[in-house]
C-alpha cells in the first residue's frame, strides 16, 4: 500500500502558500519518511516561476498535481500577524477532491501551516481505521483561550473537528465521505441552517466535522482520531527558531499582553503564517 | 512599592512562561507515549504495563487480545516482545520528561526558560 502527504497551495497577493508548502514538504517528508505531493494551479505555478522557485518545487514534491483554482473570491478574512491583520481570500474550497487527486493508497493531508516537527504522525499509517481527523484544537496556552466555537461548530452545534490534519485510505467509504463533505460545501447555507453555525466563511473543519457527523449516524461515536492540534493562534508571533527551538510570544487570553515561551520536538500549527515566512530560512533549517 | 509591584509582575509573567513550557512538555512526553499496534493505537500508562505484566506473570502470553485507546479489540500474537516494547517507550519518555522538567524548574525567569 502506497502512502504519501499530500499539500494544498493556492497563493493570493498576500500569501505565498507554495513557498510556505516547500516547508512544510520537507519537514514532513523528513519526519515521517514518506512522499509529499502538492496540489496547486495554474495561477501559482506562474508565480513559482516568476519568483525561481520552479526547481525546488520539483525537488521537493513526488507528485506536482494542477487543478483548477477553486472560486473562493467572496471567501475572505483576516490573517493576523500578532496585533496586525490583512484582508485575503481563503482559497480552501477544493479539500473534498483529495480522494480523486491523491496519488497514494494511504494519504495524509496537512495544512501548509503545519509544521511536522516529529514522527508521532507515523503511528497512524497502520491503523486500521479509514478515516481519521485530529478531534481536538489544543492550544499553545492552554484552556484558557480556547473558547466554545473551538470545540464545536456552532453554540447549539455537534463537536467540531480539525481538518489540518487528515489520513485516509483510498476505498468505497471515504469516497463517499469526501463527495458528502463536497455536498455540504455546495450546500453550505443550507447545512448552516440544519446545523446552526455562521456560514459567512466556507471552513473545511465544519464541513468535515458534519459529513463525519452524518455518516455516524447522526451520532457522536468513540472513534480512532488523530492527535489534538497542537496549535499557535494567529496572534502568537514566532519570534525566532534556533537550536532546533520554536521561541514565540504568546498572546496572552487573545489580549495584546505578550507571554515568552519556546517549542522542541512537537509537532505546531503555526496559524500566523506571516511569521513563519520571517522565519523561513531557519525553519529549512530544521529540515535538513 | 513600584519596584515591589514591577517584581511581581515580572514574577507572573516568568509564572505563565513556565506554565506552558510545563504543559508542551507534558504533551510532548503524551505523545511519545502513544504506540501504535496492528492497527490499534495504545497509551503507554501505569495500567496498560500492569496489565501486560500481569498478564505475562499469568503465563498468557501468545494471542492476547487487549483493548487500545478506542477500545477496539487488538490481537497481540507475542505479548513479551509487545511488553518490551511499551516499557522500554515509558522509560525512554519519562526519564527525557524528568530530565527536561529539572532543567525548566531550575530556570528561574524567562529569559531561562526560552534557553532550556
Amino acid at each position: 500500500m502506497s502512502k504519501g502527504v499530500i499539500i494544498f497551495a493556492h497563493n493570493n497577493r498576500q500569501i505565498d502558500y507554495i513557498r510556505m508548502s516547500i516547508l512544510a514538504a520537507k519537514l514532513a517528508n523528513k519526519n515521517l519518511q514518506v512522499p509529499v505531493s502538492i496540489v496547486t494551479d495554474p495561477s501559482t505555478i506562474d508565480w513559482m516561476k516568476e519568483s525561481n522557485i520552479e526547481k525546488t518545487v520539483t525537488e521537493t514534491f513526488d507528485k506536482i498535481i494542477i487543478t483548477q483554482r477553486p472560486d473562493d473570491t467572496s471567501n475572505v478574512k483576516n490573517y493576523n500577524d500578532g496585533k496586525y491583520h490583512v484582508h485575503a481570500p481563503f482559497t480552501n474550497g477544493n479539500r473534498c477532491n483529495v480522494w480523486d487527486l491523491t496519488p497514494y493508497d494511504r494519504t495524509l493531508m496537512i495544512d501548509t501551516d503545519y509544521l511536522t516537527l516529529t514522527d508521532a504522525l507515523s503511528a497512524y499509517w497502520e491503523v486500521d481505521s479509514d478515516l481519521l481527523i485530529s478531534g481536538k484544537y489544543n492550544d499553545i496556552q492552554g484552556h484558557e483561550r480556547v473558547g466554545y466555537l473551538d470545540t464545536h461548530i456552532s453554540e447549539t452545534g455537534i463537536e467540531m473537528l480539525w481538518a489540518t490534519t487528515v489520513m485516509f485510505t483510498k476505498n468505497e467509504t471515504t469516497k463517499i465521505f469526501f463527495d458528502l463533505v463536497s455536498h455540504v460545501k455546495e450546500k453550505y447555507k443550507m447545512y448552516s441552517d440544519i446545523y446552526r453555525f455562521n456560514p459567512i466563511i466556507f471552513r473545511n473543519d465544519i464541513a468535515f466535522s458534519i459529513a463525519k457527523h452524518i455518516m455516524n449516524g447522526h451520532q457522536k461515536i468513540n472513534e480512532p482520531k488523530l492527535p489534538d492540534i497542537f496549535s499557535t493562534a494567529d496572534k502568537d508571533i514566532l519570534v525566532d527558531v534556533s537550536n532546533k527551538k520554536l521561541k514565540f510570544l504568546v498572546a496572552q487570553n487573545n489580549s495584546d499582553a505578550y507571554v515568552a515561551t519556546t517549542v522542541t520536538n512537537k509537532d505546531v500549527h503555526v496559524m500566523n503564517k506571516f511569521s513563519i515566512m520571517r522565519n523561513y530560512d531557519n525553519l529549512m533549517e530544521l529540515a535538513q | 512599592m513600584q519596584e515591589q509591584l514591577d517584581k511581581a509582575l515580572e514574577f507572573a509573567n516568568y509564572r505563565q512562561s513556565f506554565a506552558i513550557q510545563r504543559k508542551n512538555l507534558k504533551e510532548k512526553v503524551d505523545a511519545q507515549l502513544t504506540y501504535g499496534f496492528n492497527g490499534g493505537i495504545f497509551k503507554i500508562d501505569r495500567s496498560l504495563l500492569n496489565f501486560v505484566e500481569m498478564l505475562i506473570n499469568k503465563s498468557r502470553k501468545e494471542n492476547v487480545v487487549l483493548l487500545d485507546m478506542n477500545d477496539n479489540p487488538i490481537l497481540v500474537d507475542d505479548l513479551t516482545k509487545f511488553s518490551d516494547e511499551v516499557f522500554d517507550r515509558y522509560f525512554s519518555a519519562t526519564f527525557t520528561y524528568l530530565e527536561e522538567y529539572q532543567k525548566i524548574k531550575k530556570a528561574r525567569s524567562v529569559e531561562k526558560l526560552l534557553e532550556v
